[in-house]
């Protein structure tokens, strides 16, 4: 039988042989002792190999996370790239100015028309307060018309211009001048107190925070609060609800349908420590707002005049705050907030 | 990263790293190319990932080895002498070696001390076989003549290296 040669030696001793191969070696060494000298040194010469590759070894580092950042795609030139869908794209883009064009064009005579209407003298601002006064105490308590207005404030927010108007408080009749700037003083201090509040109710569960308990009639919310809870007039009642929430000793929660799917909660509590009443609508399905507009609603309470409606309606007390949360834009929460009325006041006696 | 090339990553990043080294001499240098074979197998996602990770690291070095002679014929006009930190006994030593062992390595055709080299990063006979296109069957003379030089042109490094100094 003929010796083993170098390659077979080491392919045994890297373990790389099959096993008959290995079989075959293993016989062969058994009774050629040259072979068997040989084995020894390759073996010793294959550790010694290793050793010195050893030698030759960056110092060992922990694996490293792989760094996706090095990532780098196969560069293709952008005239290379064909888009399957380039033509659809083309056509897109073309149809896109087109519309985009063409909208300014029928905008134009619309702006001249704003225009022209803008130029005549407002019959809003002509009116004198106590008109405008009983005109919207008629558009408030009007069942017929109950579902149109609400419409308006949950849309896109309106021109900034026009709820100011239509929040402008009237001359104070009654009261003197530095009683009430001593009320708006006391309210401003209360608003942003609910401002805090309410920042805080955003951090932690907003929908925890209020807990809904056993339904109640309107005489037992009544009862609760000791006055008549607030509602935002010509939108449907649901349900009234005995509520609990911490820091907060008697809660009534009202429930109003603004249309098929957007419920919103008008929260009445008085605050254990201060019996303060407090106010809140809060959207019932919703998602927690965006903190940052939170905020804009709040900058809105701290900005916003006394509510028209309620002081007509004389009996909010003027130590009333309120606080707007919710999905909807901070515009239209705002505006919900400005309609706010007692029951009575709202769905007429 | 897929699953299984993350899995790959973990049992085989560092001997790509040192498959690198023992060619590039420079271990961040090998480091940022391994990231690089492995940043470039994802693109691909080739079949073979391991084998096709050693191809890559083995033509990544060697376009880096150009590169690298390149500057440093720019660099030498530049500057006479290197700095060399100065450093301690032990890693005087440890340089020395490596550099014998670079040396010897260095004294292979590139055939052995490819095929020596992917044996030693963990490859299998198989493996080499596909990686340099060598038949099975010559891959245990190959490593055989490759280890063989490499002590003996190790031993003849430092035996020269003693005679050099005595």
């Amino acid at each position: 039988m003929s010796h083993v040669d170098d390659g077979i030696l080491h392919s045994y001793l890297d373990g790389e042989l099959s096993a008959a191969e290995a079989r075959e070696v293993d016989a062969h060494v058994a009774h050629c002792p040259d072979c068997r000298r040989r084995l020894d040194e390759e073996r010793a010469l294959i550790a010694r190999a290793a050793e010195l590759l050893a030698v030759a070894t960056p110092p060992d580092r922990a694996l490293p996370p792989f760094r996706a950042g090095d990532v780098k795609a196969p560069t293709r030139l952008w005239w290379q790239v064909r888009l399957p869908l380039a033509w659809a794209a083309t056509v897109a883009l073309a149809l896109g100015i087109g519309t985009y064009l063409g909208r300014d064009v029928q905008r134009a005579p619309e702006a001249e028309a704003a225009r022209s209407t803008a130029a005549t003298p407002s019959p809003t601002r002509a009116e004198s307060p106590k008109q405008e006064l009983a005109r919207r105490e008629t558009r408030v308590a009007a069942p017929g018309a109950a579902r149109t207005p609400p419409a308006a404030p949950l849309g896109p927010p309106q021109p900034r211009a026009r709820v100011d108007n239509i929040a402008l408080p009237p001359p104070e009749p009654v009261r003197s001048a530095d009683t009430a700037a001593a009320g708006v003083a006391d309210r401003v201090r209360l608003e942003e107190r609910a401002a805090r509040i309410a920042l805080r109710k955003e951090s932690g569960d907003e929908r925890s925070q209020w807990q809904k308990g056993d339904a109640i009639s309107i005489d037992s919310a009544r009862r609760v609060l000791g006055t008549d809870p607030l509602v935002v007039p010509g939108v449907p009642i649901e349900a009234l609800y005995r509520g609990r929430a911490i820091g907060y000793a008697d809660v009534v929660i009202v429930e109003q349908a603004l249309d098929a799917t957007t419920m919103i909660e008008v929260i009445n509590a008085r605050t254990a420590p201060q019996l303060l009443d407090q106010v809140v609508v809060a959207s019932a399905p919703a998602a927690r707002p965006e903190l940052a507009r939170a905020a804009d609603s709040l900058a809105a309470v701290a900005k916003r005049p006394a509510p028209l409606a309620a002081k007509a309606a004389g009996q909010v007390r003027p130590d009333l705050f309120r606080d707007v949360r919710g999905p909807l834009s901070a515009d239209s929460l705002a505006a919900l907030r400005r309609r706010l009325q007692p029951l009575r006041a709202a769905t007429g006696p | 990263m897929p699953q299984d090339l993350a899995e790959i990553y973990r049992t085989t990043y560092r001997a790509l790293v040192r498959f690198l080294y023992r060619k590039v001499w420079d271990a961040a240098r090998a480091e940022d190319l391994a990231q690089e074979a492995f940043a470039r197998a994802v693109v691909h996602k080739p079949d073979n990932a391991r084998g096709w990770l050693f191809i890559v690291a083995a033509n990544m070095a060697r376009d880096d080895a150009r590169r690298a002679a390149r500057e440093r014929r720019h660099l030498t006009l530049l500057k006479a002498e290197p700095q060399s930190e100065p450093a301690t006994d032990d890693a005087v030593h440890a340089e020395t070696e490596r550099t014998q062992v670079r040396a010897a390595l260095e004294q292979l055709t590139p055939r052995d001390r490819e095929v020596l080299l992917l044996w030693d990063s963990g490859l299998s006979y198989d493996e080499i076989a596909a990686q340099t296109g060598l038949a099975r069957g010559a891959i245990g003379t190959t490593l055989a003549r490759a280890r063989r030089r490499l002590v003996e042109a190790y031993e003849a490094g430092r035996s020269g290296e003693h005679v050099a100094r005595g």
